[in-house]
């Protein structure tokens, strides 16, 4: 133990990587203050932040991010369970299943989309609101490995089994055992499914793009290919907010251990 | 019909797997403390698992208390359970969790306060109603877990190896808690156990099984002084055996390399010929005027504090020997020639 502390190969290869992920950090933050010549300024957030677009876009983007969380929770959670419960042997397979995403790239998801759903009897590009249904049913898609992943790992840490069939034998139904006994003891692991779900949509790109929607990926795409310096304040600005997020997950996952401990 | 019927009960998991439990039937009467005693395996938890809903059965009943179950979901046989994991609520207080069964059934705030408050006193933890599960220690949440288990006041208490987590001592203290507390309520319970001394100390009756089958149900003392099948005599306490020629088999004569010995019952298959003479530890007397007596050498000699186990070989076989322990008990040296003897009445024979 007390010989690693002097180890000098432990401190080169802390230093070589802090230099790897922060370099660029600072020299795109560095990058983004300087849009008036010879000065240091915040100018091009204030120019960002004066767009209409970047607040509508964020807007539609926030909002598709936390419908798409709320339905992976519907989705996911009771799945996971029963599949904990009743067909653990299934979950080999379900977890290959929700890989799928990281194996088929979202071109051809959203090319599969619009082929299918756009025709009749579909015809769901045809309405804003049809179109929104089709691209919250792919971000679902596309978070899907997060969400689950999340949900079945917090599963695991709890004896779901056990605790059904003790609520069970107490007289509890299954939306009773569901909403009283497993939701509260997963609260961390869906936060941070959740959490992971919207940071994914926010920065989502293509189906966002292929299906017209004015979200923030496109937008920061049509941004970066004509200006120089708001791109720079919009990566530091969505880098900011994802670690936010992560703050967020820190700070509620210890504030259970103290509060509402979940046996860890 | 006794208050808990189970008439022929039969599951497998999956086809073409062995029977798990395989026609099993019991009648136990209200109050009464009923064990399932075992090796793991032996389909004990399995038939608790079907009495409380948990496990559908492939064939046989379960009545309780009259009335059929088979049908009734788990959650509406007001049947409580303990279980070997605790499986106390993480994120419920002790008292949340005692109350969680009255306030699903609906009960007014006031009555699950008291109840609550009578169950903890109950378990004797009545300060650690606002505690959580986490920061209590094993024993503790067992405890809670029984107290979780008894407020919703079930017909029926099934306990499923409920001490098997905990540290020898606990196990033994919690033990006798739980008997006291099943006398108080005189609450019929059904515990399984793979412990033949908790089995021998708690029940009012004992079914030990095997390969999904019942081996026998008695009283402790029928179980452990009369066994009926070679596995009862083996699984429940410490067994003798010594192969021996049956010469009379109507009055249980017998030879063992040649020294004639007598038995007091008769061989099971009321034949003559080759058959097991079996015989408890504490039954065997190092010197001693028992009627059947057997020279040997002393192999070792344990000394386990209360009892003092020594290992004879006599002829081909080893036989343990156990003395209770007291001052001047002298104890024999390794190697020395010694006499066992034991009475007719104290050994029989098994196939």
């Amino acid at each position: 133990m007390t010989k690693s502390r002097f180890n000098p190969w432990t401190w080169l290869w802390v230093t070589v990587a802090t230099l790897y992920f922060f370099v660029p950090l600072w020299g795109t933050f560095d990058f983004s203050l300087r849009m008036k010549r010879g000065a240091i300024t915040f100018l091009a957030y204030q120019k960002v932040f004066a767009d209409p677009k970047f607040l509508q876009s964020f807007r539609y983007s926030a909002t598709m991010g936390v419908i798409t969380v709320i339905v992976s929770i519907m989705l996911f959670v009771p799945t996971t369970y029963w599949i904990h419960l009743k067909l653990p042997r299934l979950r080999p397979v379900v977890e290959l299943l929700t890989l799928l995403p990281f194996i088929i790239p979202v071109i051809v998801l959203v090319f599969g989309l619009i082929r299918t759903f756009s025709r009749p009897p579909f015809r769901m590009t045809q309405t804003e609101f049809t179109t929104d249904i089709l691209i919250t049913a792919g971000y679902v898609i596309l978070s899907m490995p997060f969400m689950f992943r999340a949900v079945d790992v917090g599963m695991r840490a709890i004896d779901v089994r056990t605790l059904t069939e003790a609520a069970q034998s107490l007289g509890a139904g299954w939306l009773r055992v569901l909403l009283s006994v497993i939701l509260p003891n997963l609260r961390v692991a869906i936060l941070s499914g959740s959490l992971i779900t919207f940071a994914t949509v926010v920065g989502e790109l293509i189906l966002a793009d292929f299906l017209v929607r004015p979200a923030l990926g496109p937008y920061m795409v049509v941004v970066g290919g004509g200006k120089a310096y708001e791109p720079a304040a919009l990566g530091i600005l969505s880098f900011g907010l994802t670690w936010i997020c992560l703050g967020i997950i820190q700070l509620v996952s210890r504030g259970d251990v103290r509060l509402q401990p979940i046996g860890r | 019909m006794a208050f808990l019927e189970i008439s022929g009960i039969t599951k497998h998991f999956g086809q073409g797997a062995g029977a798990a439990v395989d026609d099993f039937s019991l009648s136990v009467e209200r109050g009464e403390f009923i064990s399932f005693l075992g090796p793991s395996g032996c389909g004990k938890t399995t038939t608790l698992r079907v009495v409380a809903g948990f496990e559908q059965a492939n064939a046989g009943s379960v009545h309780i208390n009259g009335a059929e179950v088979s049908s009734v979901p788990a959650n509406r046989r007001n049947v409580g359970m303990v279980f070997q994991a605790y499986a106390l609520f993480p994120n419920m207080t002790v008292a949340e969790n005692v109350g969680f069964g009255l306030r699903v059934a609906g009960q007014p705030a006031a009555l699950m306060q008291a109840r609550v408050a009578e169950m903890l006193e109950l378990i004797r933890l009545p300060d650690y109603g606002r505690r959580y599960p986490h920061q209590l220690s094993g024993g503790q949440q067992q405890r809670v877990a029984l107290a979780r288990a008894l407020a919703v006041q079930p017909q029926l208490l099934l306990l499923d190896e409920p001490l098997s987590a905990l540290d020898a001592k606990i196990r033994i203290e919690l033990r006798s808690e739980i008997r006291r507390i099943q006398q108080e309520l005189k609450l019929t319970t059904i515990y399984v156990t793979h412990d033949q001394e908790e089995a021998l100390s708690l029940s009012d009756r004992i079914v030990v099984m095997n390969l999904g089958r019942i081996e026998q149900v008695g009283t402790p003392f029928e179980i452990y002084n009369y066994p009926r099948t070679a596995f009862t005599a083996s699984f429940v306490g410490h067994l003798n055996l010594l192969p021996v020629q049956v010469t009379d088999a109507a009055t249980g004569a017998c030879t063992f390399e040649g020294t004639a010995l007598a038995s007091s019952q008769p061989a099971p298959n009321k034949q003559a010929g080759s058959a097991r003479l079996a015989i408890r530890p504490e039954e065997l007397v190092l010197g001693g005027a028992g009627a059947n007596r057997l020279s040997g050498r002393v192999l070792s000699v344990n000394f386990l504090g209360n009892v003092v186990r020594v290992r004879v070989r006599v002829g081909a076989v080893e036989l343990s020997v156990d003395m209770f322990n007291e001052r001047k008990l002298v104890l024999p040296a390794v190697d020395a020639q010694v006499v066992l003897s034991f009475p007719a009445h104290a050994c029989w024979l098994m196939d």
